[in-house]
């Protein structure tokens, strides 16, 4: 059953001019690991703000659970219970610690302070971020702050965990580390994974592999995946349980 | 942390544009507290100041404008001292005067024999005699404020009076007073036939139905002029009803001017943090709870000024009212309603002047507003 589908979805830019995602229609189900993949301005990270509803069409129909998802309502409603998002440049708050920047997505969902608290924790200790709970964001590494910006991801439970480029920002060794957590997570969790990324070792790790150019999807296909696991590399503490 | 906490969180990671934004909260509503209780002052102290020595009833000119400016003939006490039900009726000249070219007093002019001399009540000396007809009791206030004992020279309406007593009042406006005697004040102001006022006092027992038709007939017997209750005779005073408008309207404009203040600190807050804004919605934060925190901060900041503004308020009222251009009339004056309506303003202009920015925070998609640093 398809969880997210896209029907003719547009979106441009400058009254037209810049067209980003042109004419994309695609269904992703439930537990998938979908690789978004493309050159720079190929409209990727469009077309995944799109399905996050961080960004609204132009023209066509996103649905989620075969429901149309209209107005920015609705859609906070859905990321804040079916979404989790990890973004390039981790969109961590640099105000608040490690575990208040996990906390804050649960405000509205979880109620009770200490529990989200004891979550918040929990999160960042599977994350291998147990004993960095109070650092703020500028005194954690790249693949600190990623793996922050993952358990903040998977703070409500989602069933789909959208990632634009979570790697992008990070060292190889940091990117393996980070893309077998999302991995791990997601077969543990049974979650469905999208990943939009240019790095094909990457995108090695999802089974189906959809390559924008122009903004049109040019191939879809499911592969086996390729990228080899390094969990050797991570010390115990820090590998996710 | 929760809905209240973060928005305190996010004031405190600026703390001098959060502290001088409610500064700017505090000095408005100061403003707003001061003007409208030292009116509203003025009005509670004639009011008190009439009644303290013993008057229940005020005759005045209609309409009018000030305090000082009424003018009745000193011919009525005739007309109404016969009718039953009135006690003793005593016609009252009042001016604001410089004494020894230093401070603003009130000087009330009483006849020698009247009733209202009765309720003075002496700290030292006596009051004034037929023989005196420039001698002055003075209220405990302004004679220390002048430093000025019994048998001490004071010019008042450039006539060199002598204080032959000292008394003490309660009311701000009496123990600021300069009581003189009527004839000698009405030479002074060329003012041989008339009063301000007539302070009449009513036969005891008092009851409230009694009251009325002793008005009903002193109205009837004097149909041009108007009889008041002390309280009544303070809130009709046109002067006072145009200062209250003036206050209210500096008031509403300072309200005012505090929204815009707090309207350009959330601007700023919310274009720095735009970025974060978007993070949150990312997160999964509805708009409205990203609008009701961003109101929150405008509320917290408002309330923080608010409540700072009251302190201001009251020591900016105390201090106007010692100065000397006070002249006794100005009493600190900070009823129950005068807060609430300060507080309210203030719960009111928190959120109106964060409204705009956080519509503007909560318009922007978050792709968007997660693009930009």
């Amino acid at each position: 059953m398809s969880l997210i589908d896209l029907n003719h979805v547009r979106r441009t830019f400058d009254g037209g001019r810049i067209v980003a995602v042109d004419d994309v229609s695609l269904s992703i189900r439930q537990g998938e690991t979908v690789a978004i993949t493309g050159p720079s301005g190929s409209g990727k990270s469009t077309l995944l703000n799109l399905m996050c509803g961080l960004d609204r069409p132009t023209r066509g129909d996103i649905r989620f659970d075969s429901q149309p998802v209209r107005g920015g309502a609705k859609w906070a409603r859905v990321r804040a219970e079916r979404l989790g998002i990890v973004f390039q440049s981790f969109c961590l708050i640099p105000g608040l610690t490690a575990e208040e920047n996990v906390e804050v997505a649960m405000i509205g969902q979880c109620s009770g302070v200490h529990l989200r608290r004891e979550r918040a924790l929990s999160l960042l200790q599977q994350v291998g971020l147990g004993d960095r709970s109070a650092f703020r964001p500028f005194e954690l590494s790249g693949g600190e702050r990623q793996r922050v910006a993952i358990a903040r991801a998977l703070a409500n439970a989602p069933d789909v965990l959208m990632a634009d480029e979570p790697t992008g920002s990070l060292d190889r060794r940091s990117s393996h580390l980070i893309m077998d957590l999302l991995t791990d997570l997601q077969r543990g969790r049974h979650t469905t994974l999208v990943l939009v990324t240019h790095d094909q070792i990457v995108a090695g790790y999802c089974k189906r592999q959809i390559e924008l150019v122009d903004g049109n999807v040019v191939s879809d296909v499911t592969v086996p995946p390729q990228a080899k696991h390094v969990a050797a590399l991570v010390p115990p503490a820090m590998g996710p349980t | 942390m929760n809905q209240l906490t973060l928005p305190i969180r996010n004031l405190y990671r600026q703390p001098l544009r959060s502290s001088l934004t409610a500064l700017g909260v505090a000095v408005a509503v100061g403003g707003f507290v001061a003007m409208t209780g030292l009116t509203q002052g003025l009005r509670y102290t004639v009011d008190r100041g009439i009644e303290e020595p013993g008057a229940d009833l005020v005759i005045s000119q209609k309409a009018a404008y000030g305090l000082l400016s009424g003018s009745v003939p000193v011919s009525l006490e005739q007309k109404v001292s016969g009718i039953p039900g009135i006690d003793k009726v005593s016609g009252v000249l009042l001016n604001v005067t410089v004494a020894d070219n230093d401070a603003n007093i009130v000087i009330s002019g009483w006849p020698f024999d009247s009733y209202l001399w009765n309720n003075v009540q002496l700290m030292e000396g006596r009051v004034p005699t037929s023989a005196d007809e420039f001698g002055v009791v003075l209220g405990q206030s302004i004679a220390a404020a002048l430093r000025k004992r019994v048998g001490d020279g004071v010019e008042l309406e450039y006539q060199n009076y002598q204080v032959v007593g000292i008394a003490k009042f309660g009311t701000v406006l009496n123990q600021n007073i300069a009581l003189v005697p009527l004839a000698g004040l009405q030479k002074l102001m060329g003012r041989a036939d008339t009063v301000t006022l007539f302070e009449v006092r009513l036969s005891r027992p008092l009851d409230p139905d009694r009251v009325a038709a002793v008005r009903a007939q002193i109205s009837a017997a004097l149909p041009s002029y108007l009889v008041s209750d002390t309280a009544e005779f303070a809130n009709n005073l046109r002067f006072e009803r145009q200062i209250n408008a003036v206050a209210s309207t500096i008031g509403l404009v300072v309200m005012g001017m505090a929204a815009l203040v707090i309207a350009n600190t959330m601007l700023m807050a919310v274009s720095e943090r735009t970025r974060e804004l978007g993070i949150l919605a990312a997160v999964g934060w509805a708009p409205v709870r990203i609008l009701a925190m961003i109101l929150m901060e405008g509320l917290l900041i408002s309330a923080a000024g608010g409540i700072a503004g009251l302190g201001l308020g009251i020591v900016t009222m105390h201090l106007v009212s010692q100065t000397h251009m006070a002249a006794g009339l100005l009493e600190p004056y900070l009823p129950p309603a005068l807060i609430v309506e300060a507080l309210i303003s203030v719960l009111v202009i928190g959120p109106l002047g964060a409204l705009y920015p956080a519509s503007l925070a909560v318009r922007m998609p978050p792709a968007r507003a997660l693009r930009e640093m």
